[in-house]
């Protein structure tokens, strides 16, 4: 029985049925919830969603491979290198083809900025949510600074499309390494500034500490991933446990917190961007030289300037515009850490140059059933800080 | 464990009920019947070598296309957060009543995207307590996801094709 054939108030009831979202501030995006109340307690939360359902796995079997990057994009919107990265990482499986060292690295300063991003879109609109109006605008300051960053290596602020099969889109330019090495030096200041506002205030840690907690079984269980399945306990980065892009050559630590409550889910995050931060630092600092895509031409776009001279290079470049990448037969998955927990593309492929099946696997998503179980039992004023905690995003929810 | 110790330990343990076992590119990938699907799933999950307590995704694959028999897959992605090795469990179904049991027993995580199984592919997954539309809404008709259902542009109504309706759309056939 839904809330809008029954109105909002069902009266035969103790219990009484409140409707929040789809267009709520403190959703995330429009993301519904049904909340069974007696009196200021949640008894139940049903989630609704499909709001932004766009169709993308099946768009995506109708385009071809390079036509679907910008597409991965729009999946996770606040975190899109880590898509693009995916889904890269996938068809390079089944192509079986070495990604050159420089563009490895290049991917991973991306990643990481894109996690930096992230997370401060997170703790400005957790904070918010929870009424810490000041941290929203420190963290879009940082952000912006990002967002900068991007736009001069790939032309775009937010959807970038710049990790592509074979490499990356675009070698790295001086002014733009500098922008990075001006940004990691301006930016442990601010996430102390962050913590300084936030970790000891006692409005803050009466809001956050034990709400919403999950112990280490549940959060597993429930297929919570990324910084809420470390904020329960759970030593699990899948940049440690199966690297990929060169991860195992950095040095950094996996945060991980032991209550699983809201307060730890922020901890975790935290500090994750100091980490994100270092791993920066130590690519700068050891940046390989060499091509930064694949020199075989068969996958990815010759250079420009040899178009002119070179006959090979301009049949290449015309296969690859006018027909794309054939992908061998075959079925393959690879997962990567995301911002939000584990992302991965399951590719099926029939051996033409359009994909059979895409999957998108969104640590959102996943993470629904799990969210709206912690709501069980909690204040309304918590609901939206376990929302926020989850750290959604609909665009991947609803695909 | 590596991918070559999990499928030969599998190999071991469940010869009888395992149909086939592939290694692409070095992942370790078992077919089972829909039949066996619990009491693997229970195996992978209980065995203390192999011990996988985390479901990562439940995706649906259509095979129409490529004229093989069954038409459809559910392929189960776990992964084993102590020992740190995955498994992709490869479930063919029947195109007629395509039915498969649930894991969400197991795995409460499979709740979501099993339901998703049945919004996009029309698989009836059996013992899942909420078998309805999720993504799509409730009144909904056809299963977006299966090769059959087209792939179709929505014609914008102007004044000069106002009377233009999707007959003609609804015959296109899916575009490549």
């Amino acid at each position: 029985m839904s809330v809008t054939e029954q109105g909002l108030l069902e009266r035969d009831k103790d219990t009484m049925t409140l409707n929040m979202g789809p267009q709520h501030p403190s959703t995330h995006g429009v993301f519904r919830v049904i909340l069974e109340m007696d009196g200021e307690v949640v008894k139940t939360a049903e989630p609704e969603i499909g709001y932004l359902h766009t169709g993308i796995e099946k768009t995506s079997e109708n385009k071809r491979y390079v036509h679907v990057i910008p597409m991965t994009d729009r999946l996770d919107y606040l975190n899109p290198p880590g898509n693009n990265l995916a889904f890269c990482l996938s068809t390079e499986k089944l192509l079986g083809i070495e990604i050159p060292d420089r563009a490895n690295a290049l991917r991973v300063i991306m990643c990481e900025l894109a996690r930096i991003a992230s997370h401060l879109v997170w703790l400005g609109t957790h904070a918010l949510d929870i009424g810490a109006m000041t941290v929203f605008l420190y963290c879009w300051r940082e952000r912006e600074m990002i967002l900068d960053l991007n736009e001069e290596i790939s032309g775009v602020r937010m959807m970038t499309s710049y990790i592509r099969v074979g490499g990356v889109a675009k070698d790295a330019t001086r002014s733009w390494l500098d922008g990075i090495l001006d940004f990691i030096q301006y930016f442990p200041a601010k996430v102390d500034e962050y913590e300084r506002l936030l970790t000891k205030n006692p409005i803050w840690l009466d809001r956050t500490q034990g709400i919403g907690s999950f112990t280490r079984e549940e959060a597993i269980n429930w297929s919570l991933s990324g910084p809420a399945l470390r904020a329960s306990g759970v030593n699990w980065d899948i940049r440690k446990s199966q690297p990929y892009s060169g991860y195992e050559n950095y040095n950094f630590e996996v945060p991980v917190q032991n209550n699983g409550d809201i307060f730890d889910r922020y901890r975790v995050r935290i500090e994750e961007m100091r980490q994100s931060r270092s791993i920066i630092q130590q690519v700068l600092e050891n940046l390989p030289g060499g091509p930064y895509k694949d020199p075989d031409n068969k996958v990815s776009l010759p250079a420009r300037e040899t178009l002119h001279t070179s006959m090979e290079a301009l049949i290449h470049h015309f296969k690859l515009v006018s027909e794309g990448i054939s992908v061998p037969k075959g079925e393959t998955y690879v997962p990567i850490e995301g911002a939000r927990g584990e992302v991965g593309f399951y590719i099926v492929s029939d051996g033409t140059n359009v994909p059979s099946r895409v999957k998108l696997r969104a640590p959102s998503f996943m993470a629904i059933p799990g969210m709206c179980k912690m709501m069980e039992g909690c204040y309304i004023a918590d609901v939206v800080g376990i929302i926020g905690s989850i750290d959604i995003v609909m665009g991947e929810v609803d695909r | 464990m590596t991918s070559e110790e999990i499928v030969k330990k599998i190999k071991e343990n469940l010869a009888d009920i395992v149909q086939n076992t592939d290694l692409p590119q070095g992942d370790a990938v078992i077919f089972v019947a829909p039949d066996s699907l619990q009491s693997v799933a229970e195996f992978l999950k209980n065995d203390a070598d192999l011990k996988f307590d985390y479901l990562s995704d439940v995706r649906g694959v259509d095979y129409l296309l490529e004229e093989r028999e069954p038409r459809f897959e559910a392929v189960y992605q776990l992964y084993s957060i102590d020992n740190q090795h995955s498994i992709r469990l490869r479930v063919g179904i029947e195109e007629d009543n395509p039915s498969v049991p649930t894991v969400s027993n197991l795995w409460k995580g499979a709740l979501y995207p099993e339901q998703e199984l049945f919004d996009m592919f029309g698989i009836n997954v059996e013992g899942h307590p909420t078998m309805e539309r999720l993504i799509m809404p409730k009144d909904w008709e056809g299963f977006p996801l299966r090769k059959d259902y087209p792939l179709t542009t929505e014609t914008v109504a102007f004044s000069h094709n106002r009377d233009f309706k999707s007959e003609l759309v609804k015959s296109k056939p899916p575009t490549r």
